[in-house]
């Protein structure tokens, strides 16, 4: 019953976010929405943790394991691919570094310089 | 027998039950070979591609069970709220490097792509479909068609980011002596959307939490900047 309860709340608030993805004109998905919304209940104490908890960590756990059918649907872009087959994976190689660096280069240096600014406080 | 292996293969409960076990299998050979190349959903994905091309099975008749499964992708995006909200106290204490480290990291992404496909001299339509890669797949799509991108080549870049960035993400951390939680965390999301997140989750708590907020603000900031590229 608890697992089913947390269920209805879950596909609940992600039914609302595909509401507000038909509703709102810009492309921002329903599951980014319902992460929002969800987040928003929690904040606000609509919703507590433990009536999510187990669904929660159940899906947070295996989430590797729902892109199986996206992974897999790569063979029915195949054909479209196949042109530019090699540039594209250097692309999606080298870009994905160069990003994942900038990201963490960018984080670290203004943490650093903000906790430099509290050091002159 | 012919028919009635179509019908068996047609039927969702083979698919589920033929990715779930990919899934064990995969998991079990990143166990016993332990490097980061044998990523548990890259074996998986490649051993369910390789017994529907052995059995000749339609992907018509797996997407009957894939549909359902992809099904809980929403689901578990929006669930990332909640660990999220577990870390609560360290996003609040990181809120500029969080948004900084996100808005830099996306921008560049885009920047680095556009220059690559100049590189390459890929027409519009293919540079248009790789621009939104880093985010997830819905935003990415969204973005691509607006923009007149082909979208199959979207969905396959998004899905091939996040399989290189779930791979990857472990070897970079070391390899960019990243100490901080909250940068490593921001750098896989921001750079490989939710497929990258499901492995941030097993590095530990404040990287999946990070990497789940990157997800948001790296999406609504390439939402944002696509705009302007109209």
């Amino acid at each position: 019953m608890k697992l089913l309860l947390q269920i209805a709340v879950v596909f609940g608030v992600c039914l609302v976010g595909e509401v507000l993805e038909m509703l709102v004109p810009l492309p921002i998905p329903a599951s980014v929405w319902s992460m929002v919304l969800l987040f928003l209940c929690l904040l606000c104490g609509a919703l507590r943790e433990e009536h999510i908890r187990e669904k929660a960590d159940f899906l947070l756990k295996n989430m590797a394991f729902f892109f199986i059918p996206a992974g897999v649907s790569i063979i029915e872009h195949y054909g479209v691919l196949k042109s530019v087959i090699v540039p594209f994976l250097i692309i999606c190689f080298v870009t994905t570094i160069i990003t994942f660096a900038a990201t963490a280069g960018t984080v670290i240096l203004v943490t650093r310089l903000m906790d430099r600014g509290k050091e002159h406080e | 027998m012919n028919d009635l292996l179509q019908e068996i293969y047609a039927s969702p409960l083979f698919a589920v039950f033929l990715s779930a076990a990919a899934y064990l299998a995969g998991h079990w050979i990143h166990r016993k070979v332990g490097l980061a190349i044998a990523n548990p959903l890259l074996i998986a994905i490649a051993l369910v591609i390789a017994t529907i091309q052995l059995l000749g099975i339609p992907i018509e008749s797996y997407n009957q069970g894939g549909d359902i499964i992809a099904m809980f992708l929403g689901p578990a995006t929006a669930v990332l709220a909640v660990s999220i909200y577990r870390q609560m106290d360290i996003l609040k204490k990181n809120l500029i490097p969080v948004i900084a480290g996100t808005v830099v990291g996306s921008l560049v992404s885009m920047a680095s792509v556009y220059g690559l496909c100049r590189l390459f001299r890929l027409d519009e339509k293919v540079t248009a479909a790789l621009l939104p890669k880093s985010t997830t797949t819905p935003i990415a799509v969204g973005i691509a068609e607006q923009h007149g991108g082909i979208v199959s080549i979207t969905v396959a870049a998004v899905v091939i980011t996040g399989i290189i960035g779930a791979m990857l993400a472990p070897t970079l951390i070391k390899l960019f002596r990243i100490k901080n939680p909250v940068a490593a965390g921001l750098a896989i999301g921001t750079s490989s959307h939710v497929m990258g997140t499901s492995k941030a989750l097993t590095i530990g708590e404040v990287e999946g939490a990070m990497s789940g907020t990157a997800i948001g603000v790296a999406g609504l900031v390439t939402v944002i900047f696509s705009i302007f590229l109209q």
